[in-house]
């Protein structure tokens, strides 16, 4: 859940995500919440545990932000060597993702149509835009003058109507 | 929020590390939500910021760390003929387990 007053010390990885991939890794078995709890609570004091010796080695080589060869550095000199290979894989996979995407804005950059053309359409479907905006807006202002002006007759009518009935009540009672 | 938050990014990766949306990563490999994780490591004010393609790396090194030590708990339950994974497990595998001495004294 997350915390709404946004008090830092507050943040953990979101339960759901724990219990789906405890629910991975034990298919099967089932796990009392206490047992769950605390293992959100593990995830945080690991990731402070990593990203603070993380942080030293950035601090002692000459970058200012901690790259991802600190974090894997860490990992090492903190024991967790063992997840270094598969973390490897997937950093290969995020530089190849990255890769992939920047080729394919290259790639739609040079479609074919120039940039004047594709700016002069721009300014073309702005143009209609605005003038169905303007119609539009016409049209609403028309249809309440309409509604305020039945609502006025309709309102002039009716106190019409009922002067005539009291004055004729009125006759009535003289006649007797 | 919470487990909303998908680990997948629509923007092209900033230059600026640190900075900017988080990058793309596929998603069958971002289970924990890459902008909580991030947020954990700001947490801390003496921690420098880190880039994406670190936090990404912090993130699957947690995952990694959730099925190890689920799974080392449960060889206590196996032990104890159990077939519920308790509290108690943890406490065990944390206090067997050299790597985990950091977590000695972790409440729930």
């Amino acid at each position: 859940m997350a915390s709404s007053s946004g008090n830092d010390d507050d943040l953990t990885i979101p339960r759901a995500a724990i219990n789906k991939m405890i629910k991975e890794t034990l298919p099967n078995v089932r796990v009392a919440n206490d047992a769950r709890e605390l293992v959100v609570n593990c995830c945080t004091e690991f990731i402070h545990l990593i990203s603070s010796e993380a942080n030293e080695i950035c601090n002692k080589s000459e970058k200012k932000t901690i790259s991802p060869e600190h974090v894997i550095q860490a990992l090492e000199s903190l024991g967790f060597g063992s997840y270094i290979s598969e973390v490897k894989e997937v950093l290969q996979e995020c530089k190849t993702v990255a890769l992939k995407r920047r080729k394919a804005s290259s790639r739609l950059e040079n479609l074919g149509i120039p940039e004047e053309e594709l700016l002069r359409q721009q300014q073309e479907l702005f143009a209609k835009a605005r003038q169905q905006q303007a119609e539009l807006a016409q049209q609403e202002w028309l249809q309440m003058q309409q509604a305020a002006q039945q609502a006025q007759l309709a309102a002039a009518s009716a106190s019409a109507s009922n002067q005539a009935g009291s004055s004729q009540d009125e006759d009535e009672e003289d006649d007797i | 929020m919470a487990a909303a938050e998908p680990g997948v990014g629509v923007a092209p990766p900033a230059e600026e590390p640190g900075s900017g949306p988080l990058c793309a990563v596929p998603l069958r490999l971002a289970r924990l939500p890459l902008a909580r994780v991030k947020a954990l490591v700001k947490a801390d004010p003496d921690v420098s910021l880190a880039s994406q393609e670190a936090v990404f790396v912090l993130a699957r090194a947690t995952e990694l760390f959730v099925e190890t030590i689920a799974k080392d708990a449960y060889v206590y339950a196996q032990q104890g003929k159990r077939k519920t994974l308790q509290r108690k497990d943890l406490d065990n595998a944390i206090e067997a387990i050299d790597e985990f001495a950091f977590l000695e004294g972790t409440l729930d």
